[in-house]
């Protein structure tokens, strides 16, 4: 079926089901299949941010001080963190917007992808802070063994759907070849992929964030990085957000609350969403073997981040059903939740350091003798 | 057995302890202050890290839920007992 940007055929959308049913036309949102799609917009835009708000020039004296070992924890550590936003900024618009049949959904996913987006900028903003010339680390993403063989793993159930939708969009089911290669298009093996790479997306906001998070978090606990830690802070609470919108897609296929055909998708491949979430768990244990290869940092050590790792895989694998894997165990990083708490994260503009709010707008400087001539 | 009194605040039950609740605050917190360890993330209804089991009783949300819960389950952060409650740790 042809994608088409106003699909000008009458449908009711109440009918439809999120994904490979028409293509969405008005964008309306008076009525709702999932309403909890719009809850999650208005949360996430109430919590706007922009990097450039937080000041993070006190991170480059801290980091001067760093020893080798904890440099390359913070550096290899942003360049993850770099990774995972490029592709969550771009992935879910290209891959899952073609194939959308409902607008709340559809404008959850382009939310969800702009706030990527200013993760990634706040990136370079944190970079340009830290390296008179950042493009050394940007670059070394691309060559970088260690980050490479996470990226594969994450862009390759993305790219796979990709190429599918594409494939059925312009010439529909049966098989086809391509570069040699045949490929069996039906919307069934397309809703298939569609089951998988949403559970690959759901582990990537369930652990491989966390894991970073964790190793950002570790400085801020020792009063070092901390204009990072603050970014990081919202990028965090940002990708809580994202991560409950997969969890309930998720949920409401393997709960027949949506496509029929998705419910008995769901059944069918637990084993390879298993799979999918195990893979991540050991990826990022390999993570963190590689990112304490030259020595740990006081608080955190590969140990204590494994340990971390099957903490949160038990609490994100029964979230979606899945059964549990790893023995349950109190929280070995207990100081995450001080960053990862709601409570925590202040945003208002005089609470912060806001450049924008602060020039010609009010007057920072206040001396004890102010209030001299204040009386009660 | 679970009827709304005003005169009693209600009582959580967690692994076969009770824990007396205070006015005003969550079942998360009235854990917490028992000396419980509970899983959060946000406290604000939306991570879903701290679902748990209810297992009889009722409580009230103090704001929209956003995090996916079953038909069970409670969010502890933003749910208030109405009645005395059981709950159960899911991981």
């Amino acid at each position: 079926m042809k994608y088409t940007t106003f699909n000008q055929k009458t449908i009711d959308t109440m009918t439809e089901p999120m994904f490979f049913g028409n293509p969405v036309n008005v964008a309306r949102y008076d009525q709702q299949k999932h309403p909890i799609f719009e809850k999650l917009i208005e949360k996430q835009i109430s919590f706007f941010w922009r990097p450039e708000e937080v000041d993070v020039s006190k991170d480059r004296v801290d980091f001067g001080k760093l020893t080798h070992a904890e440099k390359h924890i913070f550096t290899s550590n942003l360049k993850y963190q770099t990774l995972l936003d490029s592709v969550q900024g771009r992935s879910p618009n290209i891959a899952f917007l073609p194939i959308i049949s409902l607008p709340e959904l559809e404008t959850w996913v382009e939310t969800w992808s702009f706030f990527e987006t200013i993760h990634s900028r706040s990136y370079t903003h944190i970079l340009r802070n830290l390296f008179s010339d950042p493009s050394e680390v940007f670059d070394d993403i691309v060559v970088n063994d260690e980050i490479k063989r996470r990226a594969t793993d994450i862009s390759k159930y993305y790219d796979d759907l990709i190429f599918a939708t594409q494939l059925y969009q312009t010439q529909g089911e049966g098989k086809h070849i391509v570069d040699g290669e045949e490929h069996e298009i039906t919307q069934r093996t397309l809703k298939k992929q569609l089951f998988l790479c949403m559970n690959s997306v759901n582990a990537l906001e369930a652990i491989r964030f966390y894991v970073s998070f964790a190793c950002t978090f570790a400085f801020a606990e020792r009063e070092l990085m901390e204009g990072n830690s603050k970014i990081i802070r919202l990028i965090a609470r940002d990708e809580n957000i994202h991560l409950t919108s997969t969890q309930h897609i998720l949920n409401l296929w393997s709960k027949g609350k949506d496509d029929p055909e998705m419910a008995e998708i769901a059944k069918e491949c637990t084993d390879e969403a298993r799979e999918i979430f195990l893979t991540a768990v050991q990826q990022e244990k390999e993570w963190a073997k590689y990112l304490f290869k030259d020595g740990s940092m006081l608080g955190l050590n590969e140990e204590i981040l494994c340990d971390y790792v099957e903490y949160i895989a038990n609490q994100r694998m029964s979230a979606i059903g899945l059964k549990t894997e790893f023995e349950s165990k109190s929280n070995p990083l207990p100081w995450m939740n001080n960053y990862l708490s709601s409570d925590n994260v202040q945003v208002a503009p005089q609470e912060v350091e806001v450049s924008s709010y602060l020039v010609s707008q009010i007057d920072a400087e206040v001396s004890e003798n102010e209030f001299d001539d204040f009386d009660l | 057995m679970n009827s709304v009194s005003v005169n009693k605040t209600p009582t959580i039950t967690l692994d076969g302890n009770n824990i007396e609740c205070a006015q005003g605050k969550s079942v998360l917190e009235n854990i917490e202050s028992a000396g419980v360890e509970m899983a959060y993330n946000c406290r604000e209804g939306f991570c879903g890290v701290c679902r748990t089991k209810l297992v009889s009783g009722q409580v009230e949300y103090t704001l929209d839920p956003l995090a996916f819960i079953d038909d069970d389950e409670i969010l502890s952060c933003c749910t208030k007992p109405i009645t005395d409650i059981e709950v159960k740790v899911i991981y």
